[in-house]
């Protein structure tokens, strides 16, 4: 395997203590199925052009500069020397300005992550820091230019090594309160939180890393299989929403599913016929809604 | 100010199902905009497509989306076409699996959503689902299509509603091994550790989201202020380039010392 390169080089310092580092990417983005874009009257594939909007000629990319809208239809240009002027010039260090326990970070700030290695001179500061902080259990906040751009980057010890990710600037995140506030405040107590918190106990389980080939992919194959042979393929499926007065009904039905499949071996055939009796429960309606609460004190 | 969902689905556990919309929990809409302009004419510049064959125009209309079947040769398929993909994961959430959160690190972690009630119909099953999740101290595991890919995701109580992350494919995480073989096996100097752990200490803060403020942004408004009154050049800032004083090793516990001293002398 080739020597990886190195997306930046520079220190990284904590308080007097200097040790040269380099950032390296730690994952690449998911990449989408891309369609191509068509003519649909030609079926020829399309290109992207860049017009003036008053006259229709093409632009070309050296002629394009930003403007900032001040009034309508009024602009201010800005020069590309002029907006990388506003970047501080880089000092090729990222020293830390605090210390954060972990546990309070917002990570909805968390944008990519990068391993953050030491050269071969500073692996006895870099391995202090990074015991130093998993003992603490803290993050590290440091602010460098990072590709041509002021970034904040939080340092977390990682394995061996340590892995800085950059973040979202702050008004680029949402706040979750706000996003949440319209929602009215509902605390569920009681049977219904028992029950639910009986099923999550029964689908205690670990993240298993999912690889590339996705399910998608395979659909969308077979959907274009059905378009050549002239099929059409059925629709979705309506989604049954749980009504209020449902709910607790379906809580204990899941849970004495639940309890029922985890005396058998196949936990999957299991469940592929809960959908069913469901169904069957719902039109049966309330006289045997008691056997449900049954099963679950049983077990 | 209502923010149009990014997505609409439902929620499952079990056989409780309610109905959620999402929302990016990032935004782009404070960040200073900028439009491309023609520097000779000044005005706006927009893009529009053309026929690659026949370079001429194409309306938004006639805009069709393709899958490429073999060389050159594509398939039509329209919005509604799409729609009957048939993956319940396009349109439903169904939690599989719970896990501790510490189980996930933090290098898995994509991208992140809001998911809330959407019908008040949904509130009490939502709830349901949140509260339970939160008293076990467990997050949930889901698998979601996104932009037109099969994801896993991570579903996590905040506040009233749920965090739901994207979480990356196994084979988009680079192997660590390879970026960390020059660090040793061995554990930090111990007559070091506590004086490390006074700096750490002494350094350490609550969190806030100020700290991820961008003084980039702040100086083109300024700029563009500037600009706005007078047509007046700014001049570059030079930053005085530290010297950094190299991870000498001898030298680092005289260094820690010092930097514990400067930050007592700071509180004093």
């Amino acid at each position: 395997m080739p020597a990886p390169r190195a997306q930046w080089k520079g220190f990284l310092k904590f308080g007097e203590v200097a040790c040269g580092v380099a950032l390296y990417t730690a994952a690449s983005a998911a990449e989408r199925i891309s369609f191509n874009t068509l003519n649909r009257q030609t079926g020829n594939r399309v290109r992207r052009e860049f017009i003036d909007s008053e006259t229709g000629d093409v632009v070309e990319r050296e002629d394009q500069v930003k403007g900032y809208e001040v009034d309508n239809g009024q602009y201010i240009v800005l020069e590309p020397e002029e907006v990388a002027a506003a970047v501080p010039e880089s000092d090729k260090t990222l020293k830390i300005t605090a210390f954060i326990p972990c546990n309070e970070i917002d990570d909805v700030y968390f944008d990519k992550p990068y391993y953050l290695a030491p050269d071969k001179m500073s692996a006895d500061a870099f391995v202090l820091l990074r015991d130093g902080m998993k003992k603490a259990k803290v993050a590290a906040i440091a602010q460098t230019v990072l590709f041509r751009r002021m970034r904040t980057v939080l340092v977390r010890a990682h394995g061996k090594g340590l892995i800085a990710t950059t973040l979202n600037f702050d008004y680029e995140v949402r706040s979750a309160r706000e996003a949440f506030e319209d929602m009215p405040e509902m605390e569920i107590k009681g049977e219904m939180l028992e029950l639910a918190q009986h099923i999550i106990g029964t689908k205690k389980g670990t993240f298993h890393v999912s690889e590339a080939d996705d399910r998608y992919e395979d659909a969308l194959a077979e959907l274009v299989k059905a378009k050549m042979e002239g099929r059409t393929l059925p629709k979705p499926k309506a989604v049954k929403v749980s009504q209020p007065s449902d709910l607790l009904q379906a809580l204990r039905e899941s849970a004495g599913a639940m309890a029922a499949a985890d005396k058998k071996p196949k936990r999957t055939a299991a469940n592929a016929n809960v959908g069913a009796k469901r169904e069957k429960a719902i039109r049966a309606a309330s006289p045997k809604a008691k056997s449900g609460t049954h099963q679950l004190r049983a077990s | 100010m209502a923010i149009r969902p990014y997505w609409k689905g439902y929620l499952k556990l079990s056989l409780v199902t309610c109905p959620v919309q999402m929302m990016p929990a990032t935004t782009d809409s404070e960040k200073v905009k900028f439009h491309t302009l023609s520097r000779t004419t000044q005005n706006r510049v927009v893009s529009h497509y053309v026929d690659a064959v026949t370079g001429k125009e194409v309306k938004e209309g006639d805009e069709v989306k393709g899958y490429e079947r073999g060389e050159n040769e594509y398939v039509m398929l329209e919005d509604e076409e799409l729609d009957a993909v048939a993956l319940d994961s396009t349109k439903t959430i169904d939690i599989s699996v719970f896990a501790p959160r510490d189980s996930i690190q933090w290098i898995w972690l994509d991208i992140p959503y809001y998911l809330s009630v959407e019908d008040p119909l949904g509130q009490e099953a939502f709830s349901v689902i949140r509260d339970a999740m939160a008293a076990q101290k467990m997050v949930g595991i889901s698998k979601l299509v996104l932009s037109r890919r099969e994801r896993s995701v991570m579903l996590e109580p905040r506040g009233k509603g749920i965090v739901l992350w994207t979480l990356r494919y196994g084979d988009e995480i680079r192997d660590q091994n390879a970026y960390f073989e020059g660090v040793g096996d061995e554990p930090a100097d111990p007559e070091m550790m506590p004086l490390v752990q006074q700096l750490i200490k002494q350094q350490t803060k609550p969190w806030d989201g100020k700290m991820a403020a961008d003084p980039v942004q702040d100086k083109l408004l300024d700029l563009i202020a500037i600009k706005k009154k007078s047509l007046k050049k700014p001049t570059k800032a030079k930053a005085a380039p530290a010297t950094p004083s190299g991870g000498n090793v001898i030298n680092i516990m005289d260094a820690l010392r010092n930097s514990i001293k400067a930050n007592s002398g700071k509180h004093a």
